[in-house]
C-alpha cells in the first residue's frame, strides 16, 4: 500500500516535472537569446547556458535606438488598460441584468452576445475596418481602444454572467433592499465587492487580448506613431536575408513583462475568482 | 408598531408564455403587536403575499397600508419593515456586528455608539453576543438564523416580516427556535407577519393563523377556530398532524330529525343538533374526523362505530398510529400506545359527534361542526366577506 502510494506520488512528480521543463523551456530560450549579439544568438557553438562573457544588452540598447519605443508600450498600455476598463463598465452590469434579472429577450440577446465570441478576428477585420473608416477612427488612438473593447465585451459578459449566477447568497440583493439600499447602491456595495475576484479574473481576461491583439492594430493604424506595441514588434523581423533574433526576443521579453506584472499584481483576486467563491 | 392591512390585494405574473395569478383580492386586517402566521401548500402565494408587504414584488392591484398610510408605491427600504429570509441572506463579507449595523448605519441618522449599544442589545437578546465578530461563513445554521433575526430586531421596524426562517434547521432546532420567536415576539410586541408551509409553526405560533391555497383566502382565525371549526375540506385537511380523515357518505334523515351517514362499509348515526346546521336538501356530504378524536373500542355500539381491517402500525413512543383500511381508503386513527392491535385484525373505531365534521362534497364548504361552540354559518360568512369583497 505504501509503495504504491510512494510509486504513484514519484509519477505524479515526474509527469509535472516533464510539463513544467516543457512550459518553461521555450521563455528561457527567448530570454537567454535576447541578452547575447546577434551572431552569438543564431551560432550552433553558443551553448544552451552561455558562458557568462556571452551575456550583452546590445539588443535592449538597439530597440531603445531603433524604435520609437515608449511611444508603441504607452500606446499599448493606454489602448489596453482603457479598453480593459471600458469592456469591463459594459459588461459588468450586462452580465448581472443577463444572470440576475428576467426581461423580455433575454435568452435571444445573451446568446447574440455569446455567438460573437465564436466569430473570428479575421473575418470581421475588413468590415470593421470600413466601418471606423467611414466614421474617421482609422489611424486614432480612441479608434484602437473602441475596437478592442468591443471585441473583448462579449467574452467578458460571458464570463461575468457565470460567476453572477453562482457565489451571491440568494436574497441578498433584497436584504440589502430592505435595509435602506436602491437596486443600484445594493449592486454597488453588496454584490459587486461579493464578486471583485471575478471582476479581476474577468479584467486578466480583457487586458491579456488587447494587449496581445495584432491583426486589427495592423488593420487599423497603417501610421505606426498610433499603433500598439505587437505590430512594431513585427517590422523588427527585419528582412528575410539576416533576421535580428536578439533583438526580436528582447522585444518579446518587453512585450511580454506588463502582462506578467499585471498578472502578478493581481493573482491573488484572479486565483479566487477562477478557483470559485471565496471563503 | 402597527396597524397592516391588504385591501383586495392580487399579484399576477405576466410571463410571454402563460399568465398566473399568484394572489387574488386577498384582504386581511392585522392588528397591532398580532403574530400573524400565513400558511398554505408551495405555491399558495403565502411568499408573494409577504414579498407585497415588503415591497420586493410591485402588487397588480389592491392595496397595502401600514399605520392606516398606503405603502404600495414606497420603495422597501421606506417601509419601516425588517425581514428575516429563509437563506438568512446574510452579507458574507461583513461579520455579524457589521451585518446587524448595516441597516441601521444605512437608514437612520443614529450616532455610531446608539448603533453600537442596540447591536448590543439585540445580539443579547438573540444569545449571539459571543458571535459579534465573526463572519457568517463561520457559523452554524442555527446561528445564522439568530443572527438574521438579531438583524431585523436590531432595526426596531413597525413590522416584522419573517419568509419561512425555520425552514433550513433540523427538526429539534426549530422547535427550539420556535419558542425563541414566540418569546421575542412577546418582549417586542411589534407586529409580525411569518409565512410558513408547517401548520404545527402555525398552531404553536400564531396569535391568528392565515391560510391560503392557489392564492386565495381560506381562512383567518385563531390556532383553536381553524382546528375545531375549518371552513371548508382544504383547511380541515391542511391543519392537523397526521390530517383529517374523510369519508364519501349519504346522509339519511328520520322523521324525529335525527338522522344516518351511511357510506361504503360506514354506518353512523347523528344527531338533531348536528343536523340541524345543515339545509334540508343536502344529501351528499363528505365525513370527517381526526385521527386523533377516533378510537379504537370494542364495546362500542355498532350504530355508533365502524369496522374496519388494520393495515400498518406505527409506533412512535408517546402514541401509535393506527393505518386502517376502510372500503379500500386509508383511515387513519392515533391511539395511546398501549392500543397496539395485530396487522390484519379487525377492529371496531368509534368517535364522539363532538368531533366530526361534515362538508359539502361538491363544493367541500364545512356544512356542519360536532364541536359545542361551533357557529359555522358565523364562520363561513366572516370568511367570504373577508375573501370577497
Amino acid at each position: 500500500m505504501l509503495n504504491d502510494n510512494r510509486r504513484s506520488r514519484v509519477l505524479l512528480y515526474a509527469g509535472i516535472t516533464a510539463f513544467a521543463l516543457f512550459a518553461i523551456v521555450p521563455y528561457y530560450w527567448v530570454i537567454r537569446t535576447s541578452f547575447l549579439t546577434n551572431i552569438a544568438a543564431i551560432s550552433p557553438d553558443t551553448g544552451f547556458i552561455p558562458a557568462l562573457s556571452q551575456f550583452t544588452l546590445e539588443s535592449y540598447t538597439q530597440i531603445w535606438d531603433r524604435f520609437a519605443f515608449v511611444t508603441f508600450f504607452r500606446n499599448s498600455i493606454i489602448v489596453s488598460v482603457t479598453a480593459t476598463i471600458i469592456s469591463l463598465f459594459f459588461a459588468i452590469p450586462g452580465a448581472y441584468a443577463f444572470a440576475r434579472l428576467d426581461f423580455p429577450g433575454r435568452k435571444v440577446l445573451f446568446y447574440t452576445a455569446v455567438f460573437t465570441i465564436m466569430f473570428p478576428w479575421i473575418v470581421l477585420t475588413i468590415p470593421v475596418y470600413e466601418v471606423f473608416y467611414f466614421l474617421n477612427l482609422v489611424n486614432t488612438l480612441p479608434g484602437v481602444i473602441i475596437a478592442l473593447s468591443i471585441f473583448v465585451l462579449p467574452q467578458n459578459i460571458w464570463l461575468l454572467q457565470g460567476f453572477f449566477r453562482q457565489g451571491i447568497p440568494e436574497n441578498i440583493e433584497e436584504a440589502a433592499l430592505i435595509d435602506g439600499h436602491n437596486e443600484l447602491t445594493a449592486f454597488l456595495r453588496i454584490v459587486l465587492p461579493l464578486r471583485l475576484p471575478a471582476v479581476a479574473a474577468a479584467a486578466v481576461c480583457a487586458f491579456l487580448p488587447a494587449w496581445n491583439n495584432f491583426l486589427w492594430v495592423l488593420a487599423l493604424t497603417p501610421d505606426e506613431a498610433v499603433g500598439t506595441a505587437t505590430v512594431p514588434i513585427y517590422y523588427t523581423l527585419g528582412s528575410d536575408v539576416l533576421r535580428e533574433w536578439n533583438v526580436l526576443m528582447a522585444s518579446l521579453v518587453l512585450l511580454v513583462a506588463p502582462p506578467v506584472i499585471f498578472y502578478g499584481l493581481s493573482r491573488r483576486y484572479v486565483g479566487e475568482g477562477l478557483g470559485g467563491t471565496p471563503k | 408598531m402597527a396597524q397592516l392591512e391588504l385591501e383586495e390585494v392580487t399579484k399576477v405574473f405576466d410571463t410571454s408564455a402563460e399568465t398566473i395569478v399568484a394572489v387574488e383580492e386577498l384582504s386581511l386586517d392585522i392588528d397591532d403587536g398580532e403574530f400573524i402566521v400565513v400558511v398554505g401548500p408551495s405555491g399558495c402565494g403565502k411568499s408573494t403575499t409577504l414579498r407585497m408587504i415588503a415591497g420586493l414584488e410591485t402588487v397588480t392591484d389592491g392595496e397595502i397600508r401600514l399605520a392606516g398610510e398606503r405603502i404600495n408605491e414606497k420603495s422597501p427600504k421606506d417601509r419601516d419593515i425588517a425581514m428575516v429570509f429563509q437563506s438568512y441572506a446574510l452579507y458574507p463579507h461583513k461579520t455579524v456586528r457589521q451585518n446587524m449595523a448595516y441597516g441601521l448605519h444605512l437608514s437612520t441618522d443614529l450616532d455610531s455608539e446608539e448603533i453600537d449599544h442596540r447591536v448590543r442589545e439585540a445580539a443579547e437578546m438573540m444569545g449571539i453576543e459571543d458571535l459579534l465578530d465573526k463572519k457568517p461563513s463561520s457559523l452554524s445554521g442555527g446561528q445564522q438564523q439568530r443572527v438574521a433575526t438579531g438583524r431585523a430586531i436590531v432595526r426596531e421596524p413597525s413590522l416584522f416580516l419573517f419568509d419561512e426562517p425555520l425552514s433550513n434547521l433540523d427538526a429539534k432546532l426549530r422547535k427550539h427556535m420556535r419558542t425563541e420567536l414566540s418569546r421575542i415576539h412577546s418582549e417586542v410586541g411589534i407586529t409580525t407577519v411569518y409565512v410558513t408551509h408547517d401548520q404545527e409553526e402555525a398552531m404553536t405560533m400564531a396569535d391568528r393563523i392565515v391560510i391560503l391555497d392557489q392564492g386565495s383566502l381560506q381562512q383567518v382565525g385563531e390556532p383553536k377556530e381553524v382546528y375545531h371549526e375549518p371552513v371548508n375540506k382544504f383547511v380541515a385537511n391542511f391543519i392537523g398532524s397526521p390530517s383529517m380523515n374523510f369519508v364519501d357518505v349519504e346522509l339519511e334523515r328520520n322523521a324525529d330529525g335525527s338522522g344516518r351517514l351511511v357510506g361504503q362499509e360506514f354506518d353512523y348515526s347523528v344527531s338533531n343538533r348536528l343536523l340541524q346546521q345543515i339545509d334540508p336538501s343536502v344529501s351528499d356530504v363528505v365525513f370527517g374526523i381526526r385521527p386523533e378524536n377516533a378510537r379504537i373500542d370494542p364495546d362500542a355500539p355498532v350504530d355508533g362505530s365502524v369496522e374496519t381491517t388494520v393495515d400498518v402500525v406505527e409506533v412512535v413512543g408517546s402514541d401509535n398510529f393506527i393505518y386502517l383500511d376502510l372500503a379500500g381508503k386509508e383511515f387513519r386513527v392515533r391511539t395511546p400506545s398501549e392500543v397496539e392491535p395485530a396487522e390484519g385484525e379487525t377492529v371496531r373505531i368509534t368517535f364522539d359527534e363532538d368531533d366530526i365534521h361534515l362538508f359539502d362534497s361538491a363544493s367541500g364548504e364545512a356544512l356542519a361542526h360536532g364541536y359545542p361552540d361551533a357557529d359555522v354559518t358565523a364562520t363561513v360568512e366572516r370568511s367570504d366577506t373577508t375573501a370577497d369583497d
